[in-house]
């Protein structure tokens, strides 16, 4: 009994270490913006705590280079269970324009398990509020998965077609390769 | 440090109030000009593929299965919100949404697929020699960016992919 | 046994409980108020009140990762620092007279103090890590030069009481003199090295967060974070009652509702002065603060001088 409310809590209370394993400091600005007066965090009950050993929650900017992967799953592993870890930004999130770079591993997703993403290059201090909402679970997401669009399929004239059927019906079929010659 | 410069600075931010923004709350749109996540128009676009080859992070990822069909995949997850794919549409098909609060736990929210029927060329399919170099750079032909690994590869082929890369004979 | 000493002992193992439990449950609300008053001063709306309540609570549902060179002694300091200041506070009167305030002098009542700050360095040095070392060097430095003026301090009040018992010394004892110069100037020496036993800024240089990452405690988790963390609340509510008890004991001996109420709101507005000057300065450095500490001292030292000599 005492366990669920000690677990109920962590929504209440959830202390975050910010690491930054080589982005360019756009997120970590906004990331600090969010612990200022205008966006205050701490009315959540977030706070932000130095040493990975008292947090819960950890705050992933930067692609995950080659020199910093390992310092990074240190950091990771220093923090006690339950734990959750939130990319920010386009670089955690998948490495951001520099992913094939030389340096680069890619997202924190290569040596981390990512809980959550907050996309944006760099997000808002708004949007990571509200990715912080969601992952303590005082908000829901804002966004759901698109239907894949699929543009109908209207039958195109074809000419020179030697009395083949007009080419609306196959949406997935395979079409001649080589065009029919002319008559 | 007086007490007495302490004890107005103390005062000075208690008077203030409290300058936080109810923001969770209550919505804080951006200002003018933000840009957010892209939105893709799929009765607007034709399939030229410039977005995908503007895109610095290499999101926009586009694969021929066939002739007739293009499938343009959004990856949205190392979107920087440049805008470049907007400002080279030439059909305004991309539009920069004001949408900013994105956080999910799940990639595949962010994603966007479009499947696109294309016209064929009369008279040899697709494969026609790029008639400047503004055309060389939309990349004609069969494109095989690799949509299930994410994987950009910058290369366009001259038949579809899984047939033989013969050059196709044209007959008068 | 006699029956009137079984109720006595009794009582007494009752008022122990009723101490101990009213720091434990006062502490964090103490807390959550400075932090709240903490965030009003920078303009910004700040935790719920009750939020340290909380922050103990998720605590002690997460993992224990024994981290640190010497988990064995990282244990024992995590419970002696809890257990050495609930001891004091059962030697302190708070509002009431001390369940245990004949048990011990107030020589008893340094050493317990003492003891908590050595399990910090205990803490530290169990941990091993650089930044706990710093911190731990930095810790020992501190104490040094304060747990002086604390019993500097308290001598004060033995001199002017003529005896070392709890109940004579807390209780308005550096007044008691014709001329209460000695009293007045260890009153303000004690406010102003107030801020350093409760360990805030300016004066936090041993559990520096930004700079040393936590110092003693960074490599601490879970359950014994928070025995830690209730332990530094619960030294800034002894502390607080310590200085009521000497240096304004003025309503606390009104009858029960009244004079207790009072000295809780003595102690309060204690609380609330060190949460006001915690959030108008910036930390000091070791040094400098070494340097205000010393200086603090001598003046102790003057106004020891002066009451032996009756002033």
């Amino acid at each position: 009994m005492l366990k669920a409310l000690c677990r109920r809590m962590m929504s209440r209370s959830c202390w975050v270490y910010h690491a930054n394993s080589g982005g360019c400091n756009g997120c970590d600005i906004e990331v600090l913006n969010v612990l200022t007066p205008y966006y205050d965090a701490e009315r959540f009950g977030v706070k932000l705590v130095a040493s990975p050993r008292h947090a819960d929650a950890m705050l992933c900017q930067g692609p995950a280079l080659r020199s910093t992967a390992q310092a990074l799953r240190r950091a990771y592993e220093a923090m006690p269970a339950p734990k959750l870890v939130i990319a920010i930004g386009s670089c955690a999130g998948g490495g951001g324009a520099w992913f094939d770079s030389y340096a680069v591993m890619g997202g924190v997703e290569k040596v981390l398990p990512v809980d959550f993403f907050v996309p944006g290059c760099p997000p808002r201090p708004e949007a990571i509020l509200h990715g912080v909402a969601v992952a303590l679970g005082i908000l829901g997401k804002s966004v759901s998965p698109r239907p894949p669009l699929v543009q109908p399929a209207f039958p195109f004239p074809r000419y020179h077609t030697d009395g083949e059927p007009p080419a609306g019906e196959p949406a997935s079929g395979a079409a001649p390769a080589a065009p029919t010659t002319p008559r | 440090m007086s007490l007495t410069s302490k004890l107005k600075e103390a005062w000075i931010g208690l008077s203030a109030g409290t300058v936080t923004l109810p923001y969770p709350l209550a919505p804080h749109p951006p200002g003018p000009g933000f840009r957010g996540r892209p939105v893709f128009d799929a009765a607007r676009c034709i399939g030229c593929g410039g977005c995908a080859s503007n895109c610095p992070a290499r999101e926009i990822l586009i694969y021929d299965p066939c002739q007739e069909l293009r499938v343009i995949r959004y990856l949205g997850r190392r979107c920087t919100s440049c805008g470049r794919c907007a400002e080279v549409c030439p059909e305004k098909a991309i539009t920069m949404s004001e949408a900013f609060e994105l956080a999910t736990d799940r990639l595949s929210d962010l994603e966007q697929r479009l499947t696109l029927f294309m016209g064929s060329c009369q008279r040899c399919g697709r494969c026609f020699a790029a008639p400047t170099p503004l055309d060389a750079l939309k990349l004609t032909g069969y494109r095989v960016d690799d949509l299930e690994a994410g994987r950009w590869v910058c290369a366009s082929r001259s038949a579809p992919p899984g047939e033989p890369a013969a050059d196709v004979e044209i007959e008068l | 046994m006699s029956a009137e000493r079984l109720s006595a002992a009794l009582l007494v193992v009752l008022g122990a409980l009723a101490n101990v439990a009213l720091v434990l449950l006062s502490a964090p609300f103490f807390q959550g108020v400075q932090r709240r008053l903490t965030a009003r001063v920078q303009s910004r709306r700040g935790p719920p009140l009750l939020q340290p309540y909380f922050d103990l609570l998720k605590l002690l549902g997460k993992e224990d990762l024994e981290s640190g060179e010497a988990p064995g002694v990282q244990r024992v300091a995590a419970y002696l620092a809890l257990a050495s200041i609930l001891a004091t506070a059962c030697l302190v009167p708070l509002g009431f007279p001390a369940p245990l305030g004949s048990a011990g002098d107030v020589l008893l009542l340094l050493y317990l103090l003492l003891l908590s700050g050595v399990c910090t360095l205990l803490a530290g040095a169990a941990a091993g890590s650089t930044f706990s070392w710093v911190g731990v060097s930095r810790e020992m430095m501190s104490m040094m030069v304060l747990e002086p003026i604390l019993a500097v301090a308290l001598c004060v009040g033995a001199v002017h009481a003529r005896s070392f018992r709890l109940e004579a010394v807390l209780d308005g004892s550096p007044w008691l003199s014709g001329a209460p110069v000695s009293g007045g100037l260890m009153l303000v020496v004690m406010l102003l090295a107030f801020q350093a036993f409760a360990g805030r800024v300016p004066f936090d240089v041993a559990e520096a967060e930004t700079e040393i990452m936590d110092g003693p405690l960074s490599e601490y988790s879970g359950q014994k974070l928070a025995l830690f963390r209730l332990a530094q609340m619960v030294k800034l509510v002894v502390y607080a009652a310590l200085f009521v008890g000497l240096f304004v004991p003025w309503g606390s001996g009104w009858p029960f509702p009244l004079g207790f109420l009072f000295f809780w709101a003595k102690a309060f507005s204690l609380v609330v002065l060190v949460a006001l000057v915690a959030a108008t300065h910036a930390r000091y450095r070791v040094d400098q603060a070494i340097r205000r500490y010393s200086v603090l001292l001598a003046f102790s030292l003057g106004a020891v001088v002066l009451a032996a000599l009756g002033r």
